[in-house]
């Protein structure tokens, strides 16, 4: 599936300019250095995380896209940050475990 | 020399404490990794330094073992990874960085000393090896990661970077170095 459909299918709100990749896997972490030893290339990163180190450790591991749920916006640099990254960021309204739910049901593991 | 051509896994993952101290002294910032529940924050003397506490970080550390050839690079060296935004014309991270040009991202792989008076720092070993892990798992075309030690940064004190670390997490200010951030303040 690619983000773009992805983000279509859950009605995200996209905040940023980004590259309609392939999405591969799922991981959910607030944590920044668990990112790094967890999420895997081309996942969807959920998180209600926005600060700047994210996108660094999202970056490193080559994430696709990133969640940002129950509404929160990331600050310009972020975005700026991640824009720059090719990482799509989108906004859903969901809570952390909805969102996984919704995922799943789309056959995203 | 080994004929592997390596393909490297995370391997022995430890959750713990990124625990930074710095001399009252002479400046030098020091740090270790602890694993313990609650991490150490002591002040003590150490030779001609003078430690006292900074800060305590959540922290992972993980080492790097081939498939192939079962071969294990150990970092415990490395005591954390910044996303370099150093511009400084002086800096040979900068410089790097802006030879590579925009596909390529430079991470500093920030050793124990600051000071690096000891002629210690991350393990060329450890670097190649980092090198190959990041980048033998990136998807995106034209994407490269080039993780240098710190021993590169003209001052890694200095060195402007965003670094992968559960610190200030809910600040909005970008992360920094602790102290650069008493620099900002004061």
């Amino acid at each position: 599936m690619k983000v773009k459909e992805l983000a279509d299918k859950l009605g995200l709100r996209a905040i940023n300019t980004h590259k309609d990749k392939d999405v591969e896997g799922v991981y959910i972490s607030d944590m920044v250095s668990d990112i790094i030893t967890g999420a895997k290339a081309n996942c969807v990163l959920i998180t209600l995380q926005t600060h700047k180190s994210l996108i660094a450790a999202a970056n490193l591991v080559d994430v696709a896209m990133i969640v940002f749920v129950k509404g929160k916006n990331p600050a310009s640099d972020v975005v700026e940050l991640a824009t720059k990254a090719e990482i799509g960021l989108f906004v859903s309204e969901a809570d952390t475990w909805t969102f996984a739910r919704k995922l799943a049901e789309l056959g995203l593991k | 020399m080994s004929a592997c051509t390596h393909r490297w896994s995370m391997t022995n993952i430890r959750q713990g404490y990124l625990v930074v101290e710095g001399c009252f002294e002479c400046g030098a910032r020091s740090s270790f990794f602890s694993t313990e529940v609650t991490p150490p924050i002591d002040e003590y003397q150490e030779g001609k330094h003078f430690w006292i506490h900074l800060g305590n970080y959540q922290a992972v550390k993980f080492d790097l073992r081939c498939g192939l050839c079962g071969k294990t690079v150990g970092l415990d060296d490395m005591m954390g990874l910044m996303l370099s935004t150093c511009q400084d014309p002086d800096c040979e991270v900068a410089r790097l960085a802006k030879r590579e040009g925009p596909g390529a991202w430079v991470y500093v792989a920030l050793c124990a000393d600051s000071t690096h008076r000891a002629g210690r720092c991350v393990s060329q070993e450890g670097i190649e090896a980092l090198n190959q892990y990041f980048n033998e798992n990136i998807k995106a075309p034209g994407k490269k990661i080039i993780v240098v030690p710190c021993r590169m940064c003209s001052s890694i004190d200095k060195c402007r970077g965003i670094i992968i670390a559960d610190t200030g997490l809910t600040d909005l200010d970008a992360q920094v170095l602790p102290s650069q951030r008493q620099r900002q303040r004061g």
